[in-house]
């Protein structure tokens, strides 16, 4: 066998092994949530060391696996192509997941189903893992699968509570219905181009002539990766499963494999067939003109990008419950990453990158927050946290933080990433100076909100009679202190200097518009 | 500087001990104000001088597209003769403003905080003086709104408080929102003009010279670059309270009044004004954006007054007083004069906030602001009456105070420009009335605060003067009102103000403008001399119950039910808009999916029974979806591309 392909997949098989590890221990008999963790939060943090290593971090050398001479090579027939920024993708994947994992050592040690839950989120993060190296759209849509097979079952996997039951069930009855558009625009393709490797997509022009079958076919796939992405109208699972799944799984949903549509949405709509010579003629009620890919789909993701994040923020502005309101308030940031998917330069992709990197440590850590308050007994609803910064000013100032970055103000990543993106598309000329300008509205609204429930926690007072939470000044546990610590100062470290990271994401999207060239 | 700021503000809410937190507050106050004099001092040695150092915080490389050479965000300061102008007045008054606080803020409850939140505020007023590049500037733009929106709702226990502060807040964003828009339309403007990709490349910075940079670049009047201006008009208006966005400014009084002297009529509301001056100096506005500033300035300042005419609340007056006067601001740098605006600035500054600050006496010591409860107060209180006095002179262009000078210099040069322009002659006409109503309304203020033996409500409390703390401020602000107008005079004073061809600071005055300026004394003298016939002594003019003028007063007093205009638009849209989306979720896409689906049920004879109805919901927005996508691929896309020519 050759050993390349495994040094390769280094990352990929660190988690997975580390997942089958865990399920091994459980049929063992090991019952502990510590050693899971423990086992999930190492696998995490070695495989993220190897893929930095790779992105070609010079302190981590040694930890190299792939040469630099085969990243960022042209596409060819192969099943899988590594890319730098599929690697920087990998590295948040795999932060993210950290990051739970993390906060999860932190839940109560006699859990039952503990192992399932460090086994799914691994399963689940080798996919995402998988997702980022696919250079054939099978390839991906089956590494899109594992994922999303696992999240459907890390939603329901405490089997108790009746809401996270019938989230997960929901959940996978509307994924399984995004899978089938996948797969069949899948093979709409292959019926157009004849193959399903993005070098033969790239190549662009359709063997039997009839360039409708391949916009079907991307109509399709736009269609159930758009569920996976929460874009709006595939959206309305999104908001049942955040609420109703265990709060460490909204947090792994949110900020982490979410993600993964990012990502397909980048090599189905971007890199690839950016440089796609035209379809061929195509005459839609009488007119006939030569569809060229990539403009057509311009016009649809960005769509798709206004309504997200304008429907994501106006129902966000409705929302009574915290969860729901992160939920709306994650959707209406999938809207923004699409900006950058939408004009598709290499700016625009570093700036949709940068949103994704932000969104790991902003909606994580959120979601994270969340989960610590509620485990102190606080009420689900925004107006129970009345005055909680009097109570919790540490937890509360994270939270804060979290929040501004969310609204996109200066000092944190939050507004970098806006910056980048929004400027992007002032840069890249014509009609995409527009989402810009939705993108800004959008943010202004956006901060209404952010606003009011920071002033819920820090203006207002509780209502004299109302009974205290019963673990108010309880500790939340080391973990989740640290993985909450470590989203805080990424937000901060990441606004005041963003050059570094962002540096390495605009030359590694310089090279991913090129691809397909 | 503005980092020392930042952490004075931070360390004040750590500080337990009040009066000692307040007093650190004061000391770095007065640190910058000493660094703000030196600058000043060094601007005036070498006139004209620019000293910029900066670092790059961000930089995006560019892409054949509209920046080829990309762009940066900058971070640095900028020192000219404008910004040194600027920094002295924020860190003088500041300075004042922060001593003032200690005596008239002693009993208030969140006193670290509010220290916090004023050094905060300052920290970010100096950070947008010194700031040298408009991306930059609009941080720091929207740093000073946040500070202003803590500050107004300072007292947040008060749901009239609450309210006003978010009211501003909301009110500015507008503003906010298009001012940014300006700035992006500016920058794709610029980047299609000659040598613009170097700009963008180095940060969009303010730079020198006597030309304006970009219309110099453009050569003239071009519709974007019109709409452009428009923006950056839009984002002045917010904050220097313009019609028709000055509803909150009056609302914002909810605010302690240290806070109005400061904020709301010495620094912050100036900073519109402000950026109209480098926009105009840096960017420039084209014929129309000028007709379009001038209008808005010249509307405002006049109808602003009307309203402080009937009003009883001694601090609204005031603020009515500032949105007119700022509205002279905006009417100089339209006529095309931006010093000419600055001069109004610096000298409005201090006498503005002299007004405030004896109105805040007058409120420490007797306990409301009601103007018909007061009366009679020269004698407790000769200090503060003598200084709201000298305040009320200046503010009414009564020479040798202040305010004649730059006022009369932003009348003679509507003038000038009306010459070349007749469309600027209603706003020559609407500026010289409101001279008239200015000193009017002032002097009604004075004389029913401290004209007369008695006050009118006997509940009030024995009124006495402040401590020194409150005092002193006083003086030092009366004297500047006072010889403010005349140190431009001086040529080394007067180099800060030589920018731009604005030749005419200090004011000069041939035979025309001894006309001009005759005029509006007279106005002033006539204004002050009503005032007084109805006003003093004491005497209050109740206008008859049936009198004709009645209608006229409702409306003045609802302020033209602009404000309730207000509450209705934004709870219709915003609210509305939200409320829409929900039931446009609810029950346009459920019922149309539903449509569907019972389509679909009765097509495949109900084979989704037994489906919760919620998740049939869901796939059914999906199915919903696929089809608009493939509509929207298929059909209107490929249409749309062919009509714009194809690719």
């Amino acid at each position: 066998m050759d050993t390349t392909i495994l040094a390769t997949f280094t990352p990929e098989l660190i988690v997975l092994g580390a997942a089958l590890l865990v399920f091994l221990l459980d049929v063992l008999g090991v019952r502990k949530l510590e050693t899971f963790g423990a086992v999930a939060v190492s696998a995490t943090a070695i495989a993220l060391l190897a893929v930095v290593a790779d992105l070609g971090f010079a302190p981590l050398a040694v930890l190299r696996t792939i040469p630099a001479s085969s990243i960022d090579l042209p596409l060819g027939p192969s099943l899988y192509v590594v890319t730098s920024l599929g690697l920087v993708f990998q590295a948040i994947f795999l932060t993210s997941a950290l990051l739970v994992s993390l906060a999860s050592l932190s839940r109560p040690s006699d859990e039952k189903g503990s192992a399932v839950f460090f086994g799914l989120l691994l399963m689940a993060t080798v996919g995402m893992l998988f997702a980022a190296v696919a250079s054939d759209l099978i390839f991906l849509l089956l590494a899109v699968e594992i994922t999303g097979i696992s999240t459907y079952l890390l939603v329901g996997y405490t089997r108790k509570d009746a809401r996270s039951l019938e989230a997960a069930m929901k959940f996978y009855i509307v994924g399984a219905l995004s899978s089938s558009l996948s797969f069949f625009g899948a093979s709409l393709l292959f019926g157009a181009y004849g193959g399903t490797s993005f070098s033969v997509l790239a190549r662009g022009t359709s063997v039997i002539g009839y360039p409708a079958l391949a916009l079907a076919g991307y109509a399709l796939l736009l269609a159930g990766l758009g569920f996976k992405l929460t874009l709006v109208p595939f959206h309305a699972w999104a908001v049942d499963v955040y609420d109703g799944a265990p709060d460490d799984v909204s947090a792994f949903l949110a900020g982490g494999s979410k993600k993964i549509g990012v990502f397909a949405f980048f090599l189905l709509f971007t890199g690839p067939v950016l440089l796609a010579p035209a379809l061929g003629v195509w005459c839609p009620a009488g007119h006939c003109s030569t569809v060229t890919l990539r403009p057509t789909l311009e016009l649809a993701l960005g769509v798709l990008a206004v309504l997200t994040m304008t429907i994501g923020n106006l129902l966000a502005l409705q929302q009574k419950e915290v969860k729901r309101l992160l939920a709306y308030s994650s959707i209406s940031q999938a809207g923004y990453m699409l900006i950058g998917v939408a004009v598709g330069t290499a700016p625009a992709l570093a700036g949709a990158t940068l949103q994704v990197f932000a969104h790991v440590f902003m909606k994580a850590g959120a979601f994270l927050v969340v989960a610590a308050v509620l485990g102190l007994g606080v009420g689900p609803r925004v107006e129970d946290w009345k005055g909680l910064a009097r109570q919790r000013p540490y937890l509360m100032l994270a939270f804060a933080l979290m929040l501004l970055s969310l609204a996109g103000i200066p000092l944190t990543i939050g507004f970098v990433s806006k910056f980048v993106l929004f400027s992007a598309a002032v840069q890249a000329e014509g009609w995409f100076v527009w989402l810009a300008v939705a993108g800004l509205l959008n943010s202004a609204l956006s901060v209404f909100y952010y606003a009011r429930f920071l002033k819920t926690i820090y203006l207002d007072s509780p209502p004299p009679d109302a009974p205290a939470p019963p673990r108010l000044f309880a500790p939340i546990g080391y973990g989740r202190s640290a993985a909450i610590a470590i989203a805080v100062v990424a937000i901060v470290a990441f606004g005041i200097d963003p050059q570094p990271v962002l540096s390495g994401m605009q030359a590694a999207a310089t090279h991913f518009v090129a691809i397909g060239a | 500087m503005a980092v020392s700021f930042g952490i004075v503000g931070l360390l004040g809410t750590r500080l337990k001990k009040l009066e000692y937190g307040g007093w650190i507050a004061v000391g770095f106050a007065a640190a910058a104000m000493i660094v703000g004099l030196l600058v000043a001092a060094a601007e005036m040695l070498s006139p004209g001088s620019y000293t910029d150092q900066s670092f790059t915080w961000l930089h995006l490389p560019g892409s054949p597209g509209t920046f080829p050479n990309g762009f940066s965000l900058v971070m640095g300061s900028l020192v000219d003769p404008i910004s040194a102008l600027m920094l002295l007045v924020v860190t003088v008054v500041g300075f004042l403003v922060m001593l003032y606080s200690i005596g008239y803020m002693h009993h208030d409850h969140g006193l670290p905080r509010y220290y916090a939140e004023l050094s905060l505020f300052l920290a970010a007023m100096t950070g947008l003086v010194i700031a040298d590049n408009l991306l930059e500037f609009f941080l720091f733009w929207e740093l000073v709104g946040v500070c202003s929106y803590f500050l107004i709702g300072f007292y947040y226990e008060k749901p009239s408080a609450a309210s006003a502060a978010k009211e501003a807040f909301l009110v500015t964003r507008i503003g906010d929102v298009l001012f940014l828009l300006g700035i992006f339309l500016y920058f794709t403007v610029y980047a299609t003009a000659g040598g613009g990709a170097g700009w963008a490349a180095s940060g969009f910075k303010f730079v020198s010279g006597s030309t304006p940079f970009l219309a110099g670049a453009m050569g003239g009047n071009t519709p974007l670059l019109t709409v452009a201006g428009l923006m950056m008009l839009a984002g002045a208006a917010g904050k220097s309270a313009q019609f028709p966005l000055h509803a909150w400014l009056p609302d914002a009084m909810e605010g302690p009044t240290t806070v109005s002297a400061l904020i709301h009529a010495a620094t912050m509301v100036a900073a519109g004004v402000y950026l109209l001056v480098i926009a105009s100096l840096f960017l420039g506005f084209t014929p129309d954006d000028r007709l379009a500033i001038v209008a808005v300035g010249g509307f405002t300042t006049f109808f602003a007054a009307t309203m402080a005419v009937v009003h009883p609340d001694i601090k609204r007056v005031i603020a009515y007083s500032t949105i007119s006067q700022l509205g002279y601001m905006v009417l100089g740098v339209g006529a095309g004069f931006a010093m000419v605006g600055m001069y109004h600035l610096f000298t409005h500054a201090f006498f503005k906030a002299l007004l405030f600050l004896a109105a805040g006496s007058v409120i420490h010591a007797v306990g409301t602001q009601d103007l018909f409860k007061m009366g009679g107060l020269r004698k407790p209180m000769r200090v503060t009456a003598i200084a709201f006095a000298v305040g009320a002179l200046s503010l009414s262009g009564i020479p040798p105070f202040a305010g004649f000078f730059s006022k009369d210099d932003v009348l003679s040069s509507v003038y000038t420009a009306a010459q070349s322009n007749p469309a600027y002659w209603p706003f020559l006409i609407l500026a010289y009335a409101t001279v008239f109503l200015t000193a009017y309304y002032i002097f009604r203020a004075w004389f029913l605060a401290f004209s007369g033996d008695k006050s009118r409500d006997p509940t009030l409390p024995a009124a006495h003067e402040g401590p020194w703390t409150m005092q002193v401020p006083l003086y030092v602000l009366s004297a500047l009102a006072i010889v403010a107008g005349v140190l431009p005079f001086t040529p080394s004073f007067g180099s800060l103000f030589s920018l731009g061809g604005a030749t005419s600071v200090p004011p000069t005055y041939g035979t025309t403008d001894l006309v001009l300026s005759s005029v509006s004394v007279g106005l002033g003298l006539g204004g002050i001399l009503l005032a007084r016939a109805l006003w003093g002594n004491g005497r209050v003019y109740v206008l008859a119950p049936d009198s004709a003028l009645q209608p006229m007063r409702t409306i003045l007093l609802e302020r033209y039910y602009i404000k309730a205009g207000y509450d209705w638009v934004g709870l219709r849209i915003v609210y509305g808009g939200s409320r829409v989306a929900d039931f446009f979720e609810r029950y346009v896409i459920d019922g149309t999916i539903h449509g569907f689906e019972r389509l679909g049920t009765k097509l495949s004879n109900g084979l989704r029974e037994g489906q919760t109805g919620l998740v049939s919901d869901y796939a059914s927005y999906v199915v919903a979806g696929v089809i608009g996508l493939l509509i929207l691929l298929l059909f209107v896309a490929p249409l749309i591309i062919a009509s714009l020519g194809g690719p």
